[in-house]
């Protein structure tokens, strides 16, 4: 049988990062303990350069190749640009800590690489099973870094819950992908849009799209498909649940995007009923569960699943603005999330994970300015103006009321009401509660300074928000 | 150019809020200094611009911020406008003159400042704002700022408390706000201010209107403390007094009445307005003025009286009329004015007697009579006593009620509860100067009371100055000011017709002042009769704490949450796999609803055989599950549906599935039965019957939901690809069985790709099962030892001649399988099983000292010689693995075909060897190695 020679170049970054990985995966078993800083800078340089190979091929048009089963759009080059900087803001939270448990070690960057390569490839996915390649390579990635610190048993266990679990899902996403086969007769999203757009709404379809439906909101982590996200959060090493917090997110944004907008467009109004169902219950059980969360990364991981709440009101609203505003969303939580997680990050230290809320009691008379800085991505995550978290929760509210879905947009700000609450909990554990411990805090000062970056591009990007909305509209054709 | 001086105006505070936290190394008067500097800039160049404003300009200001989401850096100055930040400007700079000689030493005073300029620019971006959703952003800000400033004394439990029930009611509020105000954008299609004040009859017509009406009133209900939002402002006086003389009596709480003063052309007169807003306002009033009497804390009682006269605003607005915005807008000025005033003057009593309670506070006039001079006359303003401008615009309200067009026959309500409201009002402030100042000796005071520093009561001076003068002179005073502020108000712009009003304070005798003068008499009997009310009071009422409530509410949500989380996440796996299964079923069964269910093709016959087959495997599922306890049982019925399966496929015409599966089925058998030595023969029973039941139910529905949606496709005519492969696979694969044509040729690609998998899995597990080492039982359960007999006789004898002629068959199949049911991968399959047959009835070292087989080699040779196949084809110009083919005859056989794909199949035979004995070998290694050394032993 014979094909067309693809066009290798828009996939320059998958291909180059493929190609490092294997390299560094090799060239990690001839390095010694002490020169395996060399794996971390490698893996660091394969970032940055994917970021340059992606830039550079950053056009405005559309292109598809692999017989259509790649394509390379502003939407793809986006989220792959800020799927590197997040994996390569992870890495470098996650160098002190990684150290100080004797986790420096090899695999944890070259899964996590391989796991980047699945992200890329389910962002520029154009086919049923390439999306389904890159879930599985990120999620097999994913399972064996939670899996990496052997001997915790919260660890083991939080990864078996994830792989099972993760096993089940994807089981039924390939179960609604092969219903979607059988009916359009095609695995390639555009000929699948144009079969459906043909027969309509039928019943396998409506089956296909229900099973493709728990698949991606598991992967996002949307109620009711939710409950590996605190477990896992919670159990993996913090930096290995910086990893999954956050860049998984802007792929699994990217999954939706294709599955229910590129392929299945023509049964808008059965994935919107869905969407709103799976977006009122994780905008309402993230927000209410996450009052009662005594540990941090619990708390942060239910206020994730409210996130990805907001993030699907965006997505069903069903305009190019809704889609703007779920991408902006999906990308200023990323940001938020490695400012959270980083936090614990930087909190914690040989011995103690400063994962319970009550170890940042009185953080304010111990270092007032990274209380400051918590403070503004407190009050970011919250949505309170002009940090970023405003801006993003701002413009889906006004994809839902363009919608014509006002009701919604009310539910949508009573929930950030309750929300609000546990957020300023931790405000106030910061500046009005007696520290536990008295001595000064001295973090390290790469995280620190990292983090100060981190917590202040919340505040600059909130007060300049305009060129990363534009960049954004500009991915979905605005 | 005179516009671009707003954004500086709000940018001088905004900036500045660092200036005095630096200057306070060079001590706390550079500090106060430089926070006043900066506001008295502002102010100055506030003044510049005021001119234009009284002629009836309204200054815009623009710059592009987020046009793609409606949101301008758009300002604007207009009367109200003017109004306002004269007065957070004005009182601004005297509360930071009063706090320099509030603060004690060891107040951090440079953060103080630093917050309250913080606060000052956020109030000014409010009233400055042309974009509502700026506005919105300045007023979180301003929720935000006052939360530091409310919780300063972070000491102290009452003021973190105070802080956060203010912030959670108010941030609340701003979040409803936000909702309203998209609304509103959305209404009236645009957040300009301009546009939306003009475009009143569109929003009032729109069916959206009440719930904009109703979200943007939360927001300011909340901001001004309105009924029932009212109890976070008197927990809010754990602040500096200072803080209250600013948030409290012109500017925080004064933001929620300037919303309604801002909207008011476009939201007001409509008959939801009127009941909303003048009923909330009428509740407020009557209920700020009644608790106020029974305060005993000083700055209790002035937050309730502010409460009540924010409620008195309300009111006057909520009537919807020119005049009462007018009246509205007068009493804000005078409000703020004997508010600020009296706040420092309680400010001064606290500072030099040590205490606010008005039990033991008594007759300080003797200690203080310059500030009691002051205070009593801003609290004869509160009063309403004329000569005092609190009277006019008193005086104005009760003219107002008197003349609206609400309630038809209940009317009179409205002058009622004025009167009344009034007649509470004149009671407390009676008392706030007869039992401070008067009335008998003080009681146990911490401290001996005597005037406080010349520059502390500056401020208080000023204001009771400007109490007189308006109250005296009001048309040489606050006459322009009232007018531009009024007229934007009503009609949204500078320059519109206003209602004629008058500023006299002689009016003749009328209604209004007959209220006036009820009020001063019955505020004067209640005070005398005031302990025998207060008796009354604690009898009729029980202390009502609301904040307590708020916090019990709280601590609701909080159990409502653990109990939700213990619901939902209670750790358990099982439980979260059947909330997954659950929540999947539901999703199917809810698309399932209302459309029909069974497709256009008519349902097959069903015969006899398939009905068995069906039954047998319904059965030996079922009988899985249930003897799922007792470990081999379950896996001998597990091996039944594997068998019945691979019948299946032969039912429908698929040998070559028919026997993949069969083979397969074998391997994995054996490989369970490996893992099963090393564990108990049965395992323990966990589940409860009702958990059972559940996952019974559960079970069906599932499996159920699948049924249904089979049946669902099974019916529905589909487009099936296998007459593509059908009419190519012999022209271009040169086969006629087509699964062997599609795995070797169509999809050779995947199958090198899978080949090369199972051998990297093989490597993997033999590493994993490297220096592994299993204890294992000598006995099972029942303490019987194994057999003795470790390879029974008869297997071993019978097993010998069945390698070579597995052989055989293997060989045959792979050769014929181009054509005819067969292949490299069945043909590798059963050549592995007849191996692992020898290691099982002869034993691993019986086994290896015969055949030395290196696994791994072959392994590697079958992926190798597969990969190179394809590189062949590259040979003579054509792409990787295109196929060529050519017919041979054998003896016995017959003619065949002998296809480059035949090549390839025999590195995917080799291959599957190679890694299925790696694996199974190595697993079986594990135990009998053990066992032969103990033997040895």
């Amino acid at each position: 049988m014979n094909f067309e020679i693809p066009n290798f170049m828009l996939a320059m970054p998958e291909i180059f990062v493929l190609g490092m990985a294997c390299f560094i995966l090799i060239l990690d078993l001839f390095l010694s303990e002490r020169s395996r800083v060399v794996t971390y800078l490698l893996t660091q340089a394969t970032l940055v350069g994917a970021f340059l190979l992606s830039l550079g091929l950053y056009s405005s048009a559309r292109e598809l190749t692999f017989s259509d089963s790649f394509v390379l759009d502003p939407m793809a080059s986006v989220l792959k640009l800020a799927v590197y900087a997040a994996v390569f803001m992870v890495l470098l939270y996650s160098r002190r800590y990684l150290r100080e448990r004797g986790m420096f070690r090899g695999e944890f960057f070259v899964l996590g690489l391989f796991g980047v390569l699945g992200m890329m490839v389910m962002i520029s996915a154009h086919s049923l099973l390439t999306i389904y390649m890159g879930l599985e390579l990120l999620s097999l990635s994913m399972y064996a870094m939670v899996a990496m610190q052997r001997d915790s048993r919260v660890a083991a266990e939080a990864a078996m819950k994830y792989f099972i679990l993760g096993a089940m899902a994807s089981a039924m996403l390939l179960y609604g992908m092969s219903m979607i086969y059988g009916v359009t007769g095609s695995l390639e999203l555009g000929e699948v849009s144009a079969a459906v757009a043909g027969q309509g709404s039928q019943l396998i379809l409506i089956f296909g799209l229900v099973f493709l439906m728990v698949g991606v909101a598991f992967k996002l982590g949307a109620v009711p498909f939710h409950m590996w996200v605190p477990d896992v959060y919670h159990g993996a090493s913090t930096a290995v649940t910086l990893y999954i917090s956050t860049a998984p997110k802007l792929a699994a944004f990217a999954m939706l995007m294709r599955l229910l907008v590129d392929g299945l467009g023509a049964l808008q109004p059965q994935w919107h009923d869905i969407l709103l169902l799976l977006a009122i219950l994780s905008l309402g059980i993230g927000n209410v569960v996450a009052i009662a969360q005594t540990n941090i990364k619990r708390m942060l991981a239910y206020s994730g699943i409210s996130h990805v709440g907001f993030l699907l009101l965006g997505v069903l609203s069903g305009s190019p603005e809704g889609y703007a505003a779920g991408m902006f969303y999906a990308i200023v939580y990323v940001l938020m999330g490695l400012g959270g997680f980083g936090m614990v990050i930087l909190m914690s230290r040989a011995g103690f994970e400063a994962d319970q809320l009550e170890d940042y009691k009185g953080l304010n008379e111990r270092s007032p300015w990274f209380a400051l800085m918590m403070m503004f991505l407190m009050f970011s995550m919250a949505g309170v103006p002009p940090f970023i978290g405003f801006w993003a929760k701002l413009s889906v509210l006004q994809a839902v009321v363009d919608a014509n879905m006002v009701w919604l947009a009310a539910v949508a700000v009573l929930f950030s009401v309750i929300g609000a609450f546990y957020y300023l909990r931790l405000i106030k554990l910061m500046y009005f509660d007696g520290p536990l411990e008295l001595s000064p805090f001295r973090p390290s000062p790469d995280v620190a300074l990292l983090f100060s970056v981190n917590a202040l591009a919340v505040l600059l990007i909130g007060l300049f928000p305009s060129s990363l909305m534009a960049i954004c509209r500009q991915a979905m054709g605005l | 150019m005179n516009a671009a001086l707003l954004p500086i105006i709000i940018l001088l505070p905004l900036l500045g809020a660092l200036l005095p936290v630096l200057a306070i190394r060079l001590g706390r008067t550079a500090s106060a200094w430089s926070a006043a500097a900066l506001s008295g800039i502002a102010l100055g160049l506030l003044l510049t611009l005021v001119p234009q404003v009284f002629a009836g300009e309204t200054l815009l200001y623009r710059l592009d911020w987020l046009p793609a989401y409606g949101l301008n850096l758009a300002l604007r100055l207009d009367g109200l406008g003017v109004l306002f930040a004269l007065l957070i400007l004005g009182i601004g700079l005297l509360v930071i003159l009063y706090a320099r000689y509030y603060l004690s030493e060891h107040d951090p005073m440079g953060r103080f400042y630093g917050f309250l300029l913080l606060f000052m620019a956020a109030m000014l971006g409010v009233v400055l704002s042309e974009n509502l959703l700026l506005m919105l952003i300045f007023w979180e800000l301003t929720s935000l700022s006052s939360f530091l400033l409310i919780g300063y004394w972070k000491h102290r439990a009452d003021a973190r408390q105070g802080a956060r029930l203010a912030l959670t009611i108010t941030g609340g509020g701003g979040l409803a706000l936000l909702a309203g105000i998209l609304l509103l954008g959305h209404i009236s299609g645009s957040y300009e201010l301009s546009v939306v004040l003009a475009s009143t009859e569109t929003i009032q017509a729109h069916p959206l209107y009440p719930a904009t009406l109703v979200l943007i009133l939360l927001g300011a209900f909340t901001k001004s403390a309105q009924f029932p939002f009212h109890f976070w402002l008197p927990h809010a006086m754990a602040a500096p007094t200072p803080v209250s003389a600013y948030l409290h009596s012109a500017t925080m709480v004064k933001a929620g009445v300037f919303l309604l003063a801002r909207l008011f052309p476009a939201l007001a007169g409509s008959e939801l307005w009127f009941y909303l807003v003048a009923g909330t306002g009428m509740v407020t009033l009557l209920l700020g003025a009644y608790h106020a009497l029974f305060k005993h804390d000083l700055k209790g009682l002035l937050a309730y009286s502010t409460i009540s006269h924010l409620g008195l605003i309300t009111l006057l607005f909520g009537l919807g009329t020119p005049l009462g915005a007018v009246a509205g807008v007068f009493h804000i000025i005078n409000h703020a004015i004997f508010k600020a005033s009296l706040f420092m003057a309680a400010g001064i009593i606290d500072h030099e007697s040590g205490t606010r309670d008005m039990r033991k506070l008594n007759g300080l006039w003797r200690y203080m009579p310059h500030t009691a001079t002051l205070a009593m006359v801003a609290a004869a303003s509160m009063a309403g006593v004329p000569l005092f401008n609190g009277f006019l615009s008193k005086e104005m309200f009760f003219a107002e009620t008197l003349h609206h067009s609400w309630l038809g026959a209940w009317h009179w309500l409205l002058p009622v509860g004025a009167t009344l409201a009034g007649v509470f009002a004149v009671a407390y402030s009676i008392r706030f100067i007869h039992d401070v100042f008067f009335n008998g000796d003080p009681i146990d005071l911490p401290r001996t009371p005597h005037e406080p520093p010349r520059y502390m009561k500056v401020p208080v001076e000023i204001l009771v100055a400007l109490c007189l003068l308006v109250g005296i002179f009001p048309a040489w005073t606050v006459a322009p000011l009232l007018a531009s502020a009024a007229a934007s108000t009503v009609n949204g712009t500078v320059g519109g017709a206003l209602p004629h009003y008058s500023l006299a304070v002689w009016h003749g005798f009328n209604l209004p002042l007959l209220m006036s003068v009820i009020a001063i008499a019955g505020g004067a009997l209640i005070y005398v009769l005031r302990h025998q009310l207060f008796a009354l009071h604690a009898r009729l009422f029980r202390p009502f704490d609301a904040k307590a409530l708020f916090e019990r509410q709280l601590e609701q949500i909080i159990g409502y949450a653990r109990r939700l989380t213990a619901l939902l996440e209670n750790g358990s796996l099982q439980r979260y796999l059947m909330l997954l299964v659950a929540s999947a079923v539901v999703l199917v069964a809810s698309g399932l609803w209302g459309s029909p269910l069974s497709g256009p093709l008519p349902a097959g016959e069903v015969d006899a055989v398939t009905l068995a087959g069906a039954l047998a495997l319904a059965l030996s599922a079922i009988t899985t599950t249930l003897w799922h306890r007792r470990r081999l049982v379950a896996l001998i019925q597990l091996s039944v549906v594997g068998l019945v399966v691979s019948i299946a496929f032969v039912r429908f015409a698929a040998p070559d599935l028919a026997l993949t599966q069969l083979s397969v089925e074998m391997v994995t058998i054996i490989l369970l039965m490996l893992v099963l030595y090393f564990l108990p023969q049965q395992s323990p029973a966990e589940s409860s019957p009702l958990r059972i039941g559940r996952d019974l139910l559960l079970a069906v529905a599932a499996g159920g939901s699948v049924a249904l949606l089979a049946w669902g496709v099974l019916t529905r005519p589909y487009q099936t690809i296998g007459d593509y492969f059908m009419a190519n696979s012999l022209s271009g694969g040169g086969g006629s069985n087509v699964v062997n044509v599609i795995l070797v040729d169509f999809r050779g690609f995947d199958t090198l790709g899978e080949v090369t998998v199972l051998g990297i899995a093989a490597i993997g597990i033999v590493m994993m099962l490297s220096g592994l080492q299993l204890k294992m039982p000598t006995a099972d359960a029942a303490g019987r030892p194994w057999a003795r007999e470790r390879y029974p006789m008869i297997l071993a004898v019978i097993s010998r001649p069945l390698l070579p002629l597995a052989l055989v068959v293997a060989i045959y199949l792979m050769l014929r399988g181009h054509n005819m049911p067969g292949g490299g991968f069945i043909a590798g399959l059963v050549t592995a099983i007849a191996l692992i047959l020898q290691y099982v009835a002869s034993g691993i070292a019986w086994t290896q000292q015969r055949m030395h087989l290196d696994y791994i080699k072959l392994t590697a040779a079958g992926v190798l010689l597969a990969a190179l196949t394809g590189l062949g084809s590259w040979a003579f110009g054509y792409p990787y693995l295109t196929s060529s083919f050519g017919h041979f005859t054998l003896p016995l056989l017959g003619e065949f075909e002998l296809a480059t794909a035949m090549l390839f199949d025999l590195g995917v035979f080799l291959a599957v060897i190679g890694s299925t004995l790696l694996v199974l070998a190595n697993l079986g290694k594990l135990s009998v190695l053990k066992h032969t050394l103990k033997e040895e032993r």
